[in-house]
């Protein structure tokens, strides 16, 4: 029954020969891609022989093979590729066709990775599609560069060790953050009443009768608004001179645009100071009067000051600097009108009598207050040909005027959004860093203590894995009775209420059910954190998965890795991270593109899967219970009510949250429930494999449709139980985050809080169920992680597939079927 | 170990799925299999298209493997299951039609991707639905449009070494140096000073005007300033040597001669010549007078130069080609004004005779009021007096408003699209030209592959791009020949 090429049931890799034999008896063959079936002749894969496909062909062995798909399956010829499926189908098409096409709906990002992986450059691409592929590439490129400067920009506010650097910190986040603390708002809303007050002081000064007269007979500023003015000055130098104090980096302080016009509100005014105190008795010359003056309008300046506090006026001022293109055009037009309706109404009406058109230089004005439709009637036509010629002027200028703005507009509204968007962006992140402060959020400790134990990890659990389950089986044998999930890892610690630390090791070492534990809130912060760390990844490492593919990679990518410990199988790790780092991606992509990649992600979940999904959930589903089986077959018989609970957990843990969402989960959730809440109340012999598969499978469903979402099929003709449970998932997932995104801060603030007494609580309670209820729909994330491991784990033990696999494999998911096996 | 009861279950259902489930039927099912999905199709529902592929697949009798194995890709004997390795999706989608009688295109699908699709399956393209079928024309419009692009690029890079020696490559050369900024650094050394001059001589034009800069002639007329007059006919001079350049060494006369930026060219310089004539010659033919004023007309036409910009910015070009394309929307617009005006001119008038000091004196004296109302720039030499007439006032600015407004949106969606889409041809065209390049390099047995992972081997040639030019096939040899040169 053990199949070749399967690894995780550790038996040998086929011969040359066999592989060459298999290869030889069929024309075509199969390609599984991320759970899509392709079937391609080997001659079509020829075509192209130093791409990936093409060098299937030419592989022999079980090495050369593995290095070229994720796994393999001689006896159905079947290949399997851990990669995204709906880029897949215009790649195969590019074989079958010689033409490369794009679908629509992928994003350029992932479609020039898709492309990457399989060895085929873009510049295939037909033209058609080309344009629309650049296009999307290169913003999306700017998109990310300039994500991961402001990035940089944050990152590079880490302070030196000098002086009192804590105290600088404070000071810099209460002068520069306004959302920081409470405090850091009072503060920004005062310094706005300043600038504002000081600006109306300084409109109100110029009137006549609140100025007063000095000795040379010329008017002055009124005392009391002087006052007023120093009290202001005062207010913005200490400002500035406090944030300059405060600032990490003193030069990039002083070049920010912001901080230069703080300088050049504050400077005039001690500038007139000295002007006034040096020459006081040469005053009356008209020279320094003038200089005074100039000084004295440069004060307006301090209105821009307002800048800071508004993101409107900073995407102001970044569009202008972005579209000066289109703002040069604007002005050429405008130029260009004026230059030639000046000079046709200057012949117009120059033999008029007393006309006020006296030379083209002069009609300019005329001209542009016409184009422009102000109109203030100082000069005008008066010949029926100047007249013509002013109302042709007056219909040119609005349609000139017109053109170039929507393009300036639509950079605005770009910028604005994006502007919106890094907010939030770096409020959430805020939030993050003041949890992990506040120690709320184990995520960290997690990766020390895996990075400390990962060794071991390779080493023990590679090899000794049945080991593992003995001590499992103990564990669970000698602690409580109450089958609580932290009994069966091997390293118990003394007491239930154990510290994060040894609560994350012995959550790497319990094979199974090592997500289980570990609270999903932390690992959605994990996610995010992740997010923001390859933010510049996803640029210089396009390829992360060609090179993971290497021997080095076990140690790579530790935190991923965390998750993949449970499988035993030593080749596991590698497509694990595969699929994590996918995903992972597939997050950052969904991040840095705006919201319109979450509507659209949101559309896919929404529309129905047809056939594919359900055979492949199904079919590692149940793999992977039966190597359950047989792993724990050798220990011994198991005491049925407790192995029941190994499983039950994840049946009750997914299947509650169904529930609650939607009706047609009911269904479904009600089959799952059904042998689980059996098991739990210990009734104990009911088969172990049934309840099982029923859990599994339902967990695996939520892993197919991250797949199955980005892949667009065609829709189905019978709506399917399985599938919109599954979107559920995603949905949840996705909404999840958008709530992270949104200023949800306390929400994520009190989910790591609370969370880890939380789970402490679950863990030491019986009740499982009660936990996962608490937890609410958060855990949706948890459960799809898991499934990633489950579908993997099952991926590589394809070994020994049960009678109903074939059956949910055969019928690609058409809901009879399906309904019979369940 | 799985595909046998899989695709036993698979037949199974979708025979029944097909039909009630009549053992005979089921015999005479064909079920084919396009790149790994599967389908039962009976023979009666594909001979409504007996042209497609698939009913002469279904037509043809089982044992001539030959006409079979021209049809489809594989051939399964004991379960009757052809084979095809083309795109599932769209056969999907193709399928429909012998079902509903019309094809929609699955949304994703790129449209020229599926009319391929549609070809192979011998299924017309009149029966794809309009509704996708303008979807289809948009994409072909934009390969059109990149055709095009291409043809210049490749018109640029042409090299002079087709060309025998004497005169035909010399006009050829000075063409390049003249009209292709890009080509040379000379080139573009000479745009950059005629784009100089274009301003200069435009200043000039202003500067002259100006009384203070003008001196008086023993007559007592003004005339111009000797040294900007100077400066002009240096300008003209150099305008010109250009037109003159340009014109002797286009390939085609009349279109040289049609083209609108020539007419701007020789508008620029004709005044010029004309005045010089009339003022020499002219004397002794006319009166005095009727040559001066003759001089004043022509001058007005030395405006036309400032248009002469538009050759060096692309901007310009952007407008014009957006006022070019929306000319209906333009006529709509002044039908809109013209209507407003003549309506509230009337009304203003009418409405304005009870008052004794109107400024309205007469209809059409009131359009100039009109016009200046409803372009909102109401400069106030004409403003009504009246109650009736303020409020015919307030109402015309607003109907203004709203007729400018209306009309100019699709203007200004013009000359945004066309805007936007100049980048994206630049880079579709240029990408078109290295697609070329790659394959030239292939077919050239000596050509090194450019791309080691990702070449076609020699075997097996790669079909021509669907967007290939017929024109492209001559030229893209000596492209490639050039671009491994340099």
């Amino acid at each position: 029954m053990i199949k070749t090429g399967s690894r995780s049931t550790n038996s040998l890799p086929p011969e040359p020969v066999e592989i060459i034999r298999s290869k030889a008896c069929s024309r075509r063959v199969r390609l599984n891609v991320g759970g899509l079936l392709h079937e391609v002749l080997w001659r079509t894969l020829d075509r192209l022989p130093r791409t990936r496909l093409g060098k299937l062909r030419d592989c022999n062995t079980h090495e050369s093979i593995m290095e070229v798909c994720d796994d393999y399956n001689l006896d159905d010829n079947e290949y399997f590729f851990d990669r995204h499926p709906g880029a897949f189908t215009s790649i195969l098409n590019f074989y079958r066709t010689g033409k490369l096409h794009m679908m629509e709906e992928m994003c350029a990002l992932s479609f020039s990775q898709e492309l990457d992986f399989w060895g085929i450059d873009e510049i295939y691409l037909e033209s058609c599609c080309q344009a629309r592929y650049h296009q999307k590439k290169e913003q999306m490129n700017e998109e990310l560069k300039r994500e991961a400067e402001t990035m940089r920009e944050r990152e590079g506010e880490e302070f030196d060790n000098t002086c009192c650097t804590e105290k600088r910190m404070k000071l810099w986040d209460l002068l520069e953050k306004p959302s920081s603390s409470f405090a850091a708002k009072i503060l920004a809303i005062i310094s706005i009443l300043f600038i504002v007050l000081s600006t109306i002081a300084l409109s109100l000064n110029t009137l006549p009768e609140l100025q007063d007269i000095d000795e040379f007979g010329q008017a002055t500023d009124n005392p009391q608004l002087a006052h007023v003015e120093a009290v202001c000055i005062a207010w913005f130098t200490m400002e500035y001179l406090l944030r300059f104090l405060s600032s990490p980096n003193k030069w990039k302080f002083f070049k920010g645009p912001l901080n230069i016009i703080d300088l050049l509100a504050i400077l005039p005014y001690y500038v007139t100071i000295f002007l006034t105190e040096s020459n006081k008795s040469v005053l009356q010359f008209q020279n320094v009067r003038r200089v005074v003056q100039i000084f004295r309008i440069m004060r307006i300046l301090r209105i821009l000051k307002l800048a800071r506090h508004s993101t409107g006026l900073q995407s102001l001022g970044f569009t202008l600097r972005r579209s000066y293109n289109e703002l040069g055009l604007l002005i050429l037009f405008l130029a260009m009108g004026i230059m030639i309706f000046s000079s046709l109404v200057f012949f117009a009406e120059k033999d008029e009598e007393d006309t006020k058109f006296k030379s083209i230089p002069a009609s300019f004005w005329w001209a542009t207050i016409t184009m422009t439709t102000v109109g203030y009637g100082d000069i005008y036509p008066k010949t029926l040909l100047g007249k013509i010629v002013g109302g042709l002027c007056c219909i040119a200028g609005v349609l000139v005027i017109a053109l170039p703005i929507p393009i300036i507009v639509n950079n605005f509204s770009e910028f604005y959004k994006e502007q919106k968007r890094q907010e939030k962006a770096i409020k959430r992140r805020e939030a993050l860093e003041r949890a992990k402060r506040n120690g709320s959020i184990v995520s960290m400790n997690i990766k020390d203590a895996f990075g400390r134990n990962s060794e071991l990890m390779d080493v023990v659990v590679t090899e000794k894995t049945e080991e593992n389950m003995v001590k499992k089986e103990k564990g669970q044998d000698n602690g409580n009775t109450s089958p609580t999930r932290w009994k069966w890892t091997p390293k118990r610690t003394t007491s239930d209420t154990s510290s994060n630390k040894s609560f994350t090791g012995q959550e790497q070492a319990s094979p199974v059910r090592a997500t289980s534990p570990s609270s999903p809130q932390h690992l959605n912060v994990q996610k995010l954190e992740e997010m923001y760390n390859k933010m510049g990844k996803t640029q210089s490492q396009p390829n992360l998965n060609s090179k993971e593919r290497g021997p080095l990679s076990k140690s790579g990518k530790k935190r991923d890795e965390m998750e993949m410990r449970s499988i035993h199988a030593d080749r596991a790790h590698t497509t694990a991270e595969g699929v994590m780092d996918m995903r992972s991606m597939s997050s950052i992509d969904s991040f840095i593109s705006c919201a319109t990649d979450f509507l659209e992600s949101s559309r896919f979940s929404h529309s129905p899967i047809s056939t594919q999904p359900s055979r492949v959930s199904a079919n590692p589903g149940l793999e992977t219970t039966l190597e359950h089986e047989s792993m724990k077959n050798p220990v011994g018989p198991p005491k049925p009510g407790r192995t029941m609970f190994s499983d039950s957990p994840r049946g009750i843990r997914i299947s509650n949250p169904l529930k609650t969402r939607s009706l047609k989960v009911n269904f479904f959730s009600g089959e799952t429930t059904g042998p689980t809440a059996g098991s739990t109340q210990g009734g104990g012999s009911a088969a172990l494999s049934d309840s099982s598969v029923v859990s599994d499978r339902s967990i695996m469903s939520p892993e197919v449709s991250v797949y199955t979402t980005a892949s667009c099929k065609t829709p189905p003709k019978t709506p399917e139980t399985l599938i919109p449970t599954v979107f559920t998932f995603h949905d949840a997932s996705i909404s999840k985050y958008i709530d992270a995104d949104t200023d949800e801060d306390d929400h994520l603030q009190d989910g790591p809080g609370s969370s880890p007494s939380d789970r402490l609580l679950g863990n030491t309670s019986p009740k499982l169920s009660n936990s996962s209820h608490q937890r609410g729909a958060n855990h949706l994330d948890l459960s799809q992680r898991m499934l990633g491991q489950n579908s993997l784990f099952s991926l590589e033990g394809r070994s020994g597939s049960g009678q109903e696999n074939h059956v949910i494999s055969g019928d690609r998911g058409r809901s009879k079927t399906i309904n019979e096996n369940n | 170990m799985w595909s046998l009861p899989r695709s036993r279950s698979s037949s199974s259902s979708s025979s029944s799925q097909s039909d009630g489930g009549e053992k005979r039927q089921q015999q005479r099912e064909i079920s084919v299999n396009i790149g790994g999905v599967r389908l039962a199709l009976r023979p009666e529902l594909l001979n409504r298209y007996p042209e497609s592929r698939l009913a002469e697949l279904a037509n043809c009798p089982a044992r001539s493997f030959d006409l079979i194995s021209s049809l489809c890709d594989d051939y399964d004997p004991c379960r009757r299951e052809f084979y095809f390795d083309r795109d599932p999706d769209s056969f999907k989608c193709i399928v429909e039609v012998y079902y509903f009688g019309e094809v929609h295109m699955k949304r994703g699908i790129c449209p020229i991707c599926f009319i391929k699709e549609m070809e192979f399956w011998k299924i017309d393209l009149s029966y794809l639905d309009e509704c996708c079928k303008s979807n289809l024309s948009e994409k072909e419009e934009e390969l059109a449009e990149i055709a095009d692009k291409v043809r210049l690029l490749l018109d640029d890079l042409d090299g002079l070494d087709g060309e025998p020696e004497g005169p035909r490559r010399w006009q050829k050369m000075v063409w390049r140096f003249m009209e292709k900024p890009e080509s040379s650094l000379a080139a573009r050394v000479v745009a950059v000073i005629s784009f100089l001059f274009i301003l200069i001589s435009s200043v000039v034009m202003c500067l002259g005007t100006i009384p203070d800069l003008q001196v008086e002639d023993s007559e007592g007329n003004r005339s111009e300033h000797p040294t900007l007059d100077a400066i002009e006919t240096v300008c003209i001079g150099w305008f010109t040597v250009e037109f003159v350049l340009r014109l002797g060494s286009a390939p085609s006369k009349v279109r040289f001669v049609l083209s609108f930026m020539n007419a701007v060219d020789f508008l620029a310089i004709m005044p010029f010549y004309v005045v010089l004539t009339l003022t020499y010659l002219g004397t002794a033919m006319m009166e005095l007078a009727d040559v001066q004023q003759a001089v004043q007309a022509l001058r007005i036409m030395r405006v036309a130069r400032v248009f002469k910009l538009a050759r060096h910015s692309s901007g310009l070009q952007t407008l014009t080609y957006a006022l070019k394309r929306s000319f209906k929307e333009l006529g709509l617009l002044l039908m809109y004004m013209g209507v407003g005006i003549f309506v509230f001119s009337a009304l203003g008038y009418t409405m304005e005779q009870s008052h004794p000091e109107t400024l309205f004196r007469s209809i059409p004296q009131s359009f100039w009021w009109a016009i200046i109302t409803m372009t909102t720039v109401g400069y106030g030499d004409i403003y009504p007096k009246t109650t009736l007439g303020r409020c015919n006032a307030a109402i015309s600015f607003l109907c203004g408003v709203i007729a400018i407004a209306l009309p100019i949106h699709p203007i200004i969606n013009n000359f945004v699209i066309y805007y936007n889409k100049q980048k994206v041809l630049e880079t579709a065209a240029r990408h078109e030209l290295e697609l070329m390049e790659l394959q030239s390099l292939e077919q050239t047995p000596g050509g090194a592959p450019r791309k080691l992972d990702a070449t076609w081997d020699g075997t097996v040639r790669p079909s021509r791009s669907d967007t290939h030019i017929p024109l492209l096939t001559a030229a893209h040899g000596t492209v490639a020949k050039k671009r491994s040169v340099s």
